[in-house]
């Protein structure tokens, strides 16, 4: 793969909006003019929906399964937004089969096919939200993903997620090259939950490089299958992603994360994830 | 909760059921000793050589039934030993009547990279068909693989549901290596799919039957068991569905080796009826007695059991007595499995020949009957004194190969093909002996006892080739404690 390609995996707690923030975000990208392809990780294929404006697309583990290894890669790469390459790499019936093998032999199939052409700027992988076992870690480990970024909030189990994500990165730093690009934060409007995230990532050695605010809009772009920039591109919400999305763009602080302890952690959310009192609450 | 329980599909591991280890260094009185009050405790390995794997002990005690076929579920590759069992039929069926051995029906699912991700239980259910429709078997057996494990394949349904649709016994077997470091739990996951699926129970008790758990040596037990009225009802190799499904009304159970049966003893005996002799396999004349006299109390034919230990001692302990004088002064270092490594210590002890070391693949702690009599390593302690020089090595080539070295004893005697290589590279002459029931018994002192002094009496071949092999190890390993690598 060509070298300058910039190789992203977003990781995060499941059902933290990994796959909407990066929708949308690869939605600001592909505005300002960058070629971007996006790889759906998650046997759901539900990672490319908004940029396809349509769930219907053939997964490659589909297409392995039902045509066998000759696979034509026009009937899985499919153009969305604005040029969005769209990939999905689907996975076996749920509780059969093993899912994170999938994520292994359809990324290997792709670079077979040729699917990462030189012209691209980006490739995203958006990832299963746990990282259950070695094959949802296969896009940091071989070397697939050269930056991750990991979609978190103020809430615990969010961060603890998030830690121990850190922990896989620092395992495959040194091997693989993968570095930690910074933690967006897609809020859930919990208590302080800026400096929360602005402590944690501190602590984890790196930093907070998108803060995007919660706003309705996004629900109702998802009901409409389609990004915010699509749906109502004037929003504020819109200029959020826009910004997120140059934020990455210029990004240069790629760290290897030092997670922490849970003891460690649970202080800092002592320390930040408290108000003093209900005054302090602000929408 | 019972050890033993057959609604579950897997066997419980002998780590848990019979406190079994697989490293030790020290000697067999204190090993016995802490077994039977402590407990033991395993060791982990700073570095490890090849061992065994469950799914070669499963198939050994699945490939030999006559009339079944065994497919094994995973990449071919876990299949590459299991031809070696259609060679012990071949070669072995003559000794138990089997006058014109068929090939064995071993198949593989063959599966790849893509079964793995969606599933191999549809090629499963395929393959089950395909052996059934060519080979015809009275009984199917599935063996699982590490792949199909790490998967998840629900073996035990596609198995039932094929058993419904052909009407033959379609017995999963749960012998995936990787959850064991005890290989010999393999013939456990056999024995427990053989029991949740073939074997019928049964109010009533066949007095003439005893059922004999052992491997493909040669027969002994039918002239044994002819004044007690009695046959042996060989359980598995060589055996046929059909005789397997009708042990569960034999009168007793007899073990060749207290290592491989002890699971399906108990099991013959908790839920099915059938009691377990209550005595470690016969091996050496003080073993031999007890046996018998084991063998007597269960059949409630103490007599009989006198008069045949009275009449076979008669006719042996006097040409015991002569070999004896022969091989004094002998020293012999024994490498096999638990428990015919310590059937050999004792048929060392008999003959008179001091065993200074052995090197044993693995240690049960306690059997699963509980009884502490069935304990061969301890009768062998009790009547015949202390091993030094004992050791639990997991087949590890290089312990044994620095063991061997240090001690230099007369003689090697081993059960297992690629370890006697060890003795002949050090010019040790080396005795291979596969046939577990040759050293069983009153004749089986002096039949194996003469293949000691046969192999003692030739060895140019080893001392010739000592002279020119090479040791692959270094001087400094060889040096070491062969505990070495031990982690304190």
């Amino acid at each position: 793969m060509n070298e300058s390609i910039r190789q992203v995996a977003i990781y995060g707690k499941g059902g933290i909006g990994k796959s909407t923030t990066t929708q949308n975000l690869t939605a600001g990208l592909a505005e300002s003019g960058k070629k971007v392809m996006v790889v759906g990780c998650d046997p759901k294929a539900d990672s490319t929906r908004l940029l396809l404006g349509t769930l219907a697309q053939k997964t490659v583990l589909d297409t392995l399964r039902e045509e066998g290894d000759d696979v034509e890669l026009s009937s899985i790469l499919k153009e969305g937004f604005m040029g969005t390459k769209c990939v999905e790499s689907g996975g076996p019936e749920p509780g059969v089969g093993c899912a994170g093998r999938g994520i292994i032999t359809s990324i290997g199939l792709l670079e077979q096919q040729g699917a990462y052409t030189d012209d691209l700027d980006y490739v995203f992988y958006d990832v299963l939200g746990d990282v259950v076992c070695g094959g949802f870690a296969m896009p940091m480990r071989e070397g697939k993903a050269k930056e991750i970024y990991i979609v978190a909030s103020g809430e615990m189990m969010a961060l603890y997620a998030a830690n121990n994500i850190s922990k896989g990165i620092a395992k495959y730093a040194g091997k693989s090259g993968v570095r930690l690009g910074g933690i967006i934060c897609n809020s859930r409007n919990v208590d302080r939950e800026k400096d929360l995230l602005r402590a944690f990532s501190k602590e984890l050695g790196t930093q907070l490089i998108y803060f995007v605010p919660r706003n309705n809009i996004v629900q109702r772009a998802e009901i409409n299958r389609k990004t915010v920039i699509e749906y109502d591109p004037t929003s504020t919400q819109a200029d959020e992603y826009r910004q997120l999305a140059k934020a990455i763009d210029n990004n240069d602080m790629f760290t290897i994360p030092t997670p922490m302890t849970q003891e460690r952690l649970e202080h800092i959310l002592l320390e930040y994830g408290l108000m003093d009192s209900l005054k302090d609450y602000v929408i | 909760m019972s050890k033993n329980n057959l609604k579950l599909p897997a066997v419980e591991i002998r780590e848990l059921r019979t406190n079994s280890i697989t490293g030790y260094d020290g000697n067999a009185k204190d090993l016995v000793e802490k077994a039977h009050s402590t407990g033991l405790k395993d060791i982990e390995r700073g570095f490890q050589q090849c061992a065994g794997c469950s799914i070669t002990k499963a198939a050994c005690m699945t490939v030999l039934i006559q009339d079944a076929a065994v497919i094994e579920h995973g990449p071919i590759g876990c299949s590459t030993c299991l031809h070696d069992y259609n060679f012990t039929y071949m070669v072995n069926g003559k000794l138990r009547g089997v006058g014109a051995p068929t090939q064995r029906k071993i198949f593989s699912t063959n599966l790849q990279e893509k079964d793995t991700v969606y599933g191999g239980t549809r090629k499963l259910e395929k393959t089950i068909h395909d052996v059934y429709e060519r080979t015809h078997p009275n009984a199917i057996f599935v063996l699982s693989t590490c792949a199909s494990a790490i998967i998840g394949d629900d073996i035990e349904s596609v198995c039932d549901a094929a058993e419904d649709e052909l009407g033959i016994p379609i017995v999963s077997i749960v012998c995936e290596g990787f959850r064991t470091r005890v290989w010999t739990t393999g013939f456990d996951a056999a024995y427990h799919g053989i029991a949740r699926k073939l074997i019928e129970k049964s109010d009533k008790r066949d007095e003439t039957k005893i059922n004999v758990i052992n491997f493909w040596g040669g027969d002994r037990f039918t002239d044994w068991f002819a004044p007690f009225g009695c046959k042996p009802n060989y359980i598995t190799p060589f055996s046929t569905v059909n005789t397997l499904k009708h042990s569960g009304d034999a009168a007793a159970t007899v073990l060749a080796c207290s290592t491989l049966g002890s699971y399906l003893a108990n099991v013959l005996e908790t839920e099915f009826g059938v009691p377990e002799i209550e005595t470690a396999p016969p091996y050496g004349i003080a073993q031999t007695d007890r046996w018998f006299r084991a063998l007597g109390k269960v059949l409630h034919k103490e007599d009989i059991a006198e008069k045949v230990i009275a009449e076979k001692k008669e006719k042996y302990i006097p040409k015991i007595e002569e070999l004896r004088e022969k091989l004094k002064g002998l020293k012999a270092y024994v490498t096999g499995g638990a428990a015919h490594g310590h059937a050999l210590l004792s048929v060392l002890g008999e003959l008179g020949i001091e065993a200074v070391g052995a090197s044993i693949f693995h240690h049960d702690a306690v059997f699963d009957s509980k009884r502490i009599e069935n304990d061969q390593l301890k009768e062998r302690v009790d009547d015949f004194g202390d091993v030094k020089h004992y050791r639990v090595c997991s087949k590890q080539e290089y312990e044994l190969a620095n063991a061997l070295g240090k001690l230099k004893p007369d003689i090697l005697l081993s059960r297992h093909g690629g370890m006697t290589l060890w003795g002949a590279k050090y010019g040790i002459p080396s005795l291979l002996v596969g046939d577990e029931h040759l050293s069983m018994g009153y004749e089986g002192i002096l039949d194996y006892g003469e293949r000691i002094l046969d192999t003692i009496e030739n060895d140019e071949f080893v001392k010739n080739l000592q002279k020119h092999a090479i040791n692959p190890y270094t001087k400094w390993w060889l040096m070491q404690n062969p505990d070495y690598f031990f982690e304190k």
